[in-house]
């Protein structure tokens, strides 16, 4: 085992939403993301602490179901295991699905890597009358299996303890002897240099889709091998008369069955979940669309009665004193506008992000995190599929989509899996368009409850109705492709704790000072010169037909949108000061709202949208969505014109 | 590593022996001949499918039908390999009692016409079928999308060969032949249950999962506890041979 200069490499690995990125967490002391959802970690996660003295490199990969990917994450975390070789492995494995957990294992086993069982959630295995016998687990794996709670950070000193005791035990299945003659020749011609050559054989016999990329990531492996590989594949399935991925499935259940039946005991009577009952109302129409306006009615009332009353209370109590303060000091000039004016750095960047988007963001992403860590948001694909497929997407695009809710950037590269072209580009598309991510919805809904719940149903029909009328329109004009299929796994309702969302609360509001206040001070800065130099006043000028004529809305929202560019957030900041100073009525706020919604999709989720379309694509899409922005806003102005 | 095998073989015996009217321990033990023995004995006896007093063993109701049920398809599956087959038939009906679930035994019986007598000479137990006097098979299996909400079943095939993706990603959520389903809801997707995991399904992926239709009418075979109650058959957890297979379950 490592001496203590070595890095002991540790990978987290287990099925998708099984609680690896909280184990991740309370292992490195560091915080990422952790969500009741599928999908919350889509790229790996490296981090360097101490566990007991040994320096240890932690690293936390996407879910899997089995070493077979089936998806580009599920691919990257194999590449991980097979390219990084980790020492350890922690195999988080979900109590409630220990079926699904042993079948990875196995996988996992027959590499002959010390792996160490994480049993998570047993709390909930508990609940539900399933007990699991950990000591024959145990007995059956020889691997220690240590029971934890993840969430509450219950059983992570056995886990540390055990990583330092793991041994790599290796497994060997075999599958009969023309499978088995056919894996040998297919090892003889894989480099060399490649460990777990038998795995990867095994891969390529059963035709995953990805396996062929990792093995042209070796140097010296030319197109001839791969040729030569490939016809030792051809013909050992024609060998094997039947199906060898059935074949081999079903060798492997038995022995997942075996164990199972012998590691659980269910108890005969069970307590009815509300969990359950809850997760299926939500999810029926009758029921999950009140359910679904009921939660929007109490974030709007949240933001609104809660969040912008904080704001404005640290507005006057906070800002006031301060601007006061600098007046006193620093008389009406060049200086006093460069730290209080309109664009001063003061003002429109660190009041704007502390004072006015920062205690909107705070109680939206409670709400939000809440939701998250319920586990509400995936379970909408369920209610929402059949309006998502009046738009062109069937299946599996469903869940980037209602990703899109959160973050739109990691939303756009879920989209890496999608099997049918035409789709993935319908999903980004929508994505990118009319689509709030969950700051901009914060902010959204602040800014329109300003002027009553009328505007923010209002705005936000608009948004939906442009998502339609788009993805109709896509749906039209791409050509036919066959639909994808729907097979999802969802995360099962769960009671939140309250630290978990506060914690994420909290780090949330960190990364978004993190990352936005040097910006909102750049852009401010920015529009200060550009003000001073007389360009943004020109630019006004060139811009006040459409800006006043067509949008109807003041010349100040100029000045929004070149903020959109940089930052949504500070947009809004802008758009919430325009509204207090009077500068917008009832009809310029919702096509302020709009326009913003839809106007230029933030700098991260165009680099996403290059990275899987390209670029010349990402960028014709990206000049489609702002010119049709202009388009639907100014319409709507007009609209709301002749209608008021 | 389950014993589940073992005994059903031993209800077997017991039955025979109860034809043969002993009640003696000791015969039991002697002709098994099993080196598990004392801890077969004591799981049936734990599952109180036998009781056992004084140096003789009977079966108690439940274990009765339980090893009424085993010989009827063991018995009808030796009359099956016999007659239309051909064949080994005491080798193959040994296997066949364990694969079988008591639609597919129906059907048999139905195909070879309710027989009375084994090829040994034995009586096969009556099924419902025979009181029925059926002259048609139903078709014992129906696709996931035909089930009714919350109605649990066990798998019995998947279609879509053709389709490897799928096919692999199903079987990777542990849906396959053999695995409990519970359907939570049809509407606007198919929500299903299956080993500790909620998973959404389009109607034409449900089209291709076949399920045993066993547990969807109240016909004898289906309970397995001494009171069947009339009604609640769809909130069972599995029936009849269901159980059976998961016998080391703590069913």
């Amino acid at each position: 085992m490592a001496t203590q200069k070595q890095k002991l490499k540790i990978g987290i690995v287990g099925l998708p939403n099984s609680g690896k990125t909280q184990l991740f967490n309370n292992l490195t002391g560091t915080y990422s993301v952790v969500a009741n959802a599928i999908l919350t970690t889509i790229s790996h996660k490296k981090t360097t602490c101490e566990i007991n003295e040994y320096l240890c490199e932690i690293t936390d990969t996407p879910g899997i179901h089995d070493l077979h990917a089936q998806s580009f994450e599920e691919a990257s975390t194999r590449d991980y295991i097979f390219i990084e070789k980790p020492d350890v492995l922690i195999m988080c494995m979900d109590s409630n699905r220990l079926k699904q957990s042993l079948n990875l294992t196995l996988d996992l086993l027959e590499l002959g890597i010390p792996i160490i069982i994480a049993l998570n959630a047993i709390d909930e295995t508990c609940r539900r009358g399933i007990l699991l016998d950990t000591r024959r687990l145990f007995h059956f794996l020889r691997v220690p299996v240590i029971e934890c709670i993840a969430l509450s950070g219950q059983g992570m000193d056995e886990l540390k303890e055990a990583i330092f005791q793991a041994k790599g035990i290796k497994w060997e299945f075999k599958y009969g002897s023309v499978i088995e003659s056919g894996i040998d020749q297919i090892v003889r011609k894989l480099p060399p240099e490649i460990i777990n050559q038998r795995k990867i054989a095994g891969l390529l016999l059963l035709n995953d889709p990805y396996i062929f990329d990792l093995i042209k990531q070796f140097e010296n492996i030319t197109d001839n091998d791969i040729q030569e590989i490939q016809t030792r594949v051809n013909d050992t399935r024609k060998a094997f008369q039947g199906n060898i991925a059935r074949m081999v499935n079903q060798r492997r259940s038995h022995w997942v069955d075996d164990i199972a039946n012998e590691v659980i005991t269910q108890q005969k009577v069970t307590p009815h979940e509300f969990e359950k009952t809850f997760a299926r109302l939500c999810r029926t129409p009758l029921t999950g669309i009140p359910i679904l306006l009921f939660i929007i009615y109490l974030v709007y009332l949240g933001v609104v009665n809660c969040a912008n009353v904080i704001a404005e209370w640290m507005d006057v109590r906070l800002w006031g004193p301060v601007q006061d303060l600098i007046n006193a000091l620093v008389p009406a000039g060049f200086f006093n506008d460069f730290l209080i004016g309109d664009y001063g750095i003061l003002s429109l960047g660190l009041a704007n992000a502390f004072i006015t988007v920062l205690p909107i963001l705070s109680v939206f992403f409670l709400i939000y995190n809440t939701l998250e860590d319920i586990g509400y948001i995936p379970n909408l694909c369920v209610l929402t599929r059949r309006f998502f497929e009046k738009l062109g997407l069937s299946g599996e695009s469903v869940m980037p989509l209602v990703l899109g809710f959160g973050c739109k950037t990691m939303a756009t590269l879920t989209t890496k899996s999608l099997q049918s072209k035409r789709e993935k580009y319908i999903a980004i598309y929508l994505i990118a368009f009319a689509i709030p991510c969950a700051a901009q919805m914060g902010l959204n809904i602040s800014i329109l409850g300003r002027m009553g719940l009328q505007a923010f149903v209002i705005a936000f029909s608009v948004l939906i109705a442009v998502e339609v009328i788009a993805g109709l329109i896509l749906n039209l004009v791409l050509p036919y492709e066959e639909k994808g299929e729907f097979i999802q796994e969802l995360p099962p309702i769960r009671f939140p704790t309250m630290k978990a969302v506060l914690v994420k609360t909290w780090y949330r509001m960190i990364w978004f000072l993190e990352e936005a206040v040097p910006v909102f001070i750049y852009a401010a800065l920015a529009l200060f010169i550009l003000d001073k130099t007389g360009i943004l006043m020109a630019s006004k000028l060139f811009l006040s037909p459409v800006i006043q004529g067509w949008l109807g809305l003041p010349l100040e929202m100029v000045d929004a949108l070149i903020l959109c560019m940089a930052r949504h957030e500070a947009a809004a900041g802008l758009i919430i000061k325009l509204i207090s100073d009077g500068l917008l009525n009832f009809t310029q706020c919702i096509v302020a709202v709009v326009i913003t919604t839809m106007f230029v999709p933030c700098f991260a989720n165009i680099m996403a949208m290059i990275k899987e379309l390209g670029t010349t694509r990402a960028i014709v899409m990206t000049v489609i969505i702002n010119a049709s922005s202009f388009i639907i806003a100014g319409c709507l102005n007009w609209a709301l014109f002749y209608w008021y | 590593m389950s014993i589940k095998h073992e005994k059903e073989e031993y209800l077997e015996k017991l039955w025979s022996m109860k034809e043969d009217n002993t009640e003696d321990l000791a015969t039991l033990s002697s002709e098994m001949n099993h080196a598990d023995h004392d801890k077969i004995m004591h799981e049936l006896e734990m599952d109180h499918l036998i009781h056992t007093d004084n140096g003789k063993v009977r079966l108690t109701e439940s274990g009765e039908e339980r090893a009424r049920q085993i010989i009827r398809a063991h018995r009808l599956a030796e009359k099956l390999i016999f007659d239309a087959l051909g064949g080994d038939y005491e080798a193959g009906a040994c296997e066949f009692e364990h694969m079988v679930n008591s639609e597919m035994v129906d059907s048999i019986c139905i195909l070879l016409g309710h027989p009375r007598e084994c090829p040994h000479g034995r009586p096969i137990p009556q099924g419902d079928c025979c009181k029925r006097a059926l002259k048609t098979a139903e078709c014992a299996v129906m696709s996931l999308a035909e089930m009714a909400p919350q109605q649990s079943s066990r798998v019995a095939y998947i279609n879509g060969q053709s389709n490897p993706t799928r096919l692999s990603k199903i079987g990777s959520l542990q849906i396959r032949p053999g695995a409990m389903i519970k359907l939570e809801q049809k509407t606007p997707s198919l929500v299903i249950q299956c080993e500790g995991a909620d998973i959404a399904l389009d109607e034409k992926v449900a089209a291709d999962i076949f399920v045993w239709k066993e547990c969807t009418k109240n016909r004898r075979g289906c309970f397995q506890d001494d009171q069947p109650q009339k009604g609640t058959c769809k909130n069972r957890a599995g029936f009849g041979f269901m159980r059976r297979r998961r016998g080391g379950m703590g069913n």
